[in-house]
């Protein structure tokens, strides 16, 4: 679609692209207000439990800021603990960028239940979380946010962002540094991609393997050995998971050490 | 130098806290889909956007966006087809095989209200270019045509909400926008009717248009088997096919096959289907695909 | 030794030159330490090698043999230290025997030095080099431009600073070989904790006067694998295909030998 913006022949757009604008723009800019802290986050929806989950491992370079910078944040809570929060929110990037989104996003759904006197729905507070992050359309926040909750019914929910407000509800995703070594896996575990009931038929019979909602026990599973996959082969990603489980009876929070390599 | 003397003589703690605006927008009960952004402290902000998200001119940019698409709609005798896929790509990466590409404009016809077989009456906006761009003025354009609705007591008319996006597209020119949209409807007044609009400015009314890296692919299709008297089933499985074809050799296209068909009591969704089995059977049942081989 | 093949240098200059981005090597973001104790020198390394932030080899070997008592540990990108160290190790020997002597660790560093200086830089190796000769203990380090150093105790790669944190801490003089060990080994898990580009296991090499050299290979593993909690091993049949060719073990034996193997036929090779 760039290729349509910018009216730049087709085939430069696909492919193994050789950008033709290298005397032009490509100038080195000063003004570079962001560091990637690293790290991943992931989240997985059930029938009647959402669970976002994130290591706690926050880097710059080749250094280690902190062993436990934790990623994920309840918001809309009645005080500095959390407490009485009934909305989730993940955010993995620029950590600086990530806390000033959550100290946002509290705000307006603190303010939401004082005017109301009503909680903010998950769908509103999801609405409401895109348009913050387009406000910063010409400066974004450098964050890949997931938000998680449970919706009218009862059931899991999850949304994800990319750093200018797109966002789309979904059963699960991965976002981060190690996103590209979860996401595949979820693909295949959960929406249960590229498998097939063996014996359902020939050919085109062949019936795909159905993806419906996880127990808990297993989601939790899935969400401790996608990250023990992680740690052992991106060096960002280490040190702790931090899960968070929202429930109808509210949010438990599960620690788990992970390797410190 | 009077810049610099500017940037360094202001008070180093006027943006302490919140501004007004910002306090006026935390403690509003309906925060308004503003046209405020906040911009970058430096001179040049379309240079500092530009090196940050474009990753066209700049592949290693740091922050990677949603893009890329396939996306068409054509008018028949019948009214309006409206197909898409459903891949969104930061760079190389798949962000997501299931984004939903054509959006209900005008909230008293948004889908999610009504879940009936029946037609859904408004405007059905399609997304290509930047998914945050599209969606966010999509929605800022269906505020708009709901306003108009409560204004003028009747629905607004699609030339009427496509020259919206189109200026508004204009106002920002130069900024960094990315949209390709196309908008379809019928209304009393113009039957059914389908413009293009994009982030350049422009605006088009016409019978058949593609948008999107894929979008020449689908000409293709559409071009050598469009007619205007279509029967309904010929259209929706010409809009299928087309898509089908784009997916096929877009790497930048793929996922699920999204179908929607402008009436003129409104809008009908013909599904959202897994492109693999259909590209099989396409295969392997019509013959068509030859240049793919299934044997050993 | 011939020499480099430069026939597609410009091709490549003006491919990145117009965006193409070149190709990532494989590099040893590294922690490698040495130390000389009463009788000889302990040099260690860790294991990980890496291409960006992705872990690429989570136990490779990082030590180097030169000759029976040169050992060489290098940091840099992973296949110039491995074929520098392998290329020294050739003319050292060739060296040795047309002189009829044990080669001295200070030849070897002179070896590499002359030849790294020689490519400006443009060949990846740091190393450290380490070992006993005639005349006594040698313990060196080469930068990939040519620059060398010879001290007690020395560290080299990403994480030399965490390394050298421990030296610089705990380190006495006249140390005896269990000491020296110990020591090198608490500065490589410095590393290996500390630096992103270091991680999994402790190699060490003990060279000692009058005795056999030592390789310990994975001489700590504090970075074990977990164990997962599902079972991800699919059922027969899970994955879809459009055609099948069924090749017997008569067909194949015509063209090779083939032998029955033992054990449950349902499990995969990645189950042992």
């Amino acid at each position: 679609m760039t290729s349509l913006v910018n009216q730049q022949p087709h085939s430069e757009a696909i492919g193994y692209s050789f950008s033709q604008s290298t005397h032009a723009p490509n100038k080195q800019h000063s003004f570079y207000p962001y560091t990637d802290n690293g790290g991943s986050t992931l989240g997985i929806t059930g029938a009647d439990f959402a669970i976002l989950a994130g290591d706690t491992r926050s880097v710059a370079g080749y250094n280690i800021n902190s062993r436990y910078a934790p990623k994920v944040f309840k918001i809309g809570g009645d005080d500095e603990t959390g407490e009485g929060a009934h909305i989730l929110l993940s955010v993995v990037g620029f950590a600086a960028d990530g806390h000033a989104l959550k100290e946002r996003l509290d705000a307006v759904v603190k303010m939401y239940k004082y005017q109301h006197g009503k909680p903010m729905s998950v769908r509103a507070c999801a609405q409401r979380l895109s348009t913050i992050l387009y406000q910063k359309r010409f400066f974004p926040y450098y964050v890949h946010a997931i938000l998680a909750g449970l919706d009218e019914e009862g059931t899991g929910a999850l949304y994800s962002y990319d750093p200018v407000g797109s966002y789309e509800r979904e059963q699960c995703r991965a976002a981060g540094s190690a996103a590209s070594l979860i996401m595949p896996f979820l693909d295949n575990q959960v929406n249960f991609k590229n498998q097939y009931i063996p014996g359902s038929g020939e050919g085109h019979a062949l019936e795909p393997k159905k993806a419906g909602p996880l127990p808990r026990s297993t989601v939790e599973q899935l969400v401790r050995d996608a990250f023990t996959s992680a740690v052992e082969r991106h060096i960002e990603v280490g040190d702790g998971l931090q899960m968070m489980v929202i429930t109808a009876n509210g949010i438990e929070e599960i620690y788990t050490p992970l390797k410190q390599d | 130098m009077d810049k610099l003397i500017a940037q360094y003589t202001r008070s180093s703690h006027q943006n302490e806290f919140y501004s007004e605006q910002e306090q006026h927008d935390l403690t509003e009960s309906h925060p308004p889909l503003s046209l405020k952004f906040s911009l970058p402290p430096i001179d040049d902000s379309r240079a500092f956007l530009r090196a940050m998200t474009d990753d066209h001119s700049n592949p290693s940019c740091p922050i990677k966006l949603a893009h890329g698409t396939t996306t068409l709609a054509f008018r028949f005798q019948g009214g309006i087809i409206v197909a898409t896929d459903s891949r969104a790509t930061a760079g190389n990466w798949i962000a997501s095989q299931t984004v939903k590409k054509v959006i209900p404009v005008s909230r008293l016809s948004r889908g999610e209200d009504k879940p009936t077989d029946a037609p859904t009456p408004g405007l059905l906006g399609t997304m290509a270019g930047g998914a945050a761009d599209c969606q966010y003025w999509l929605r800022y354009l269906s505020q708009q045509c709901t306003l108009h609705e409560i204004r003028h007591k009747r629905r607004i008319t699609v030339a009427a909400a496509s020259k919206i996006l189109a200026n508004l597209t204009y106002g920002y020119k130069g900024y960094g926008l990315s949209m390709g949209t196309m908008l379809a409807g019928m209304t009393p007044q113009e039957g059914p009717a389908l413009y293009y609009i994009d982030s350049d400015g422009t605006r088009l009314p016409g019978n058949l248009f593609c948008v999107g890296s894929g979008q020449t692919f689908a000409y293709g299709v559409l071009d050598a088997n469009y007619r205007y008297d279509l029967s309904e089933e010929e259209a929706l499985e010409l809009g299928r096919r087309s898509i089908l074809a784009a997916m096929h050799r877009d790497a930048y296209s793929g996922g699920f096959i999204n179908l929607y068909h402008v009436k003129e009591e409104g809008w009908v969704h013909h599904g959202f289907n897994d492109m693999n089995p259909i590209f099989w059977k396409t295969k392997l049942e019509k013959g068509e695909f030859s240049n793919v081989t299934s044997e050993l | 030794m011939t020499g480099f093949d430069f026939s597609n240098y410009n091709r490549n200059a003006a491919l990145h030159a117009r965006g193409v981005p070149l190709p990532k090597a494989t590099s040893t973001g590294t922690t490698i330490v040495g130390c000389i104790f009463d009788n000889g020198v302990v040099i260690a390394a860790d294991t990980r090698a890496t291409s960006g932030p992705i872990v690429a080899d989570k136990n490779c070997e990082k030590l180097h043999y030169i000759a029976p008592k040169i050992w060489c540990a290098g940091a840099g990108t992973a296949a110039d230290t491995e074929f520098t160290t392998a290329l020294i190790s050739s003319n050292v020997e060739l060296h040795s025997l047309s002189t009829g002597r044990d080669p001295r660790v200070i030849t070897c560093m002179t070896m590499l030095k002359q030849h790294l200086f020689r490519y400006q830089g443009h060949i990846g190796a740091y190393l450290v080099v380490a070992g006993v000769d005639p005349t006594g203990v040698g313990l060196f380090t080469v930068h990939a431009h040519g620059s060398t150093d010879k001290l007690p105790y020395v560290t080299m790669g990403s994480g030399s600073l965490a390394a050298m944190s421990v030296f610089e801490s705990t380190w006495k003089p006249n140390m005896n070989r269990e000491e020296a060990v110990a020591i090198c080994a608490e500065a490589i898990k410095a590393g290996i904790f500390n630096d992103l580009g270091s991680g999994s296991n402790v190699d060490v090499c003990v060279i000692e006067n009058d005795k056999p050299t030592q390789l310990l290979r994975n001489y700590m593993k504090p970075n074990e694998r977990g164990q997962k909690e599902r079972d991800y091993r699919f059922p027969k049949g899970t994955t879809a295909y459009l055609n099948q060719k069924i090749i017997s073990k008569e067909d194949m034996r015509k063209y090779i030998s083939v032998e029955e193997a033992s054990g449950d036929p349902n499990l995969m090779e990645v189950d042992s």
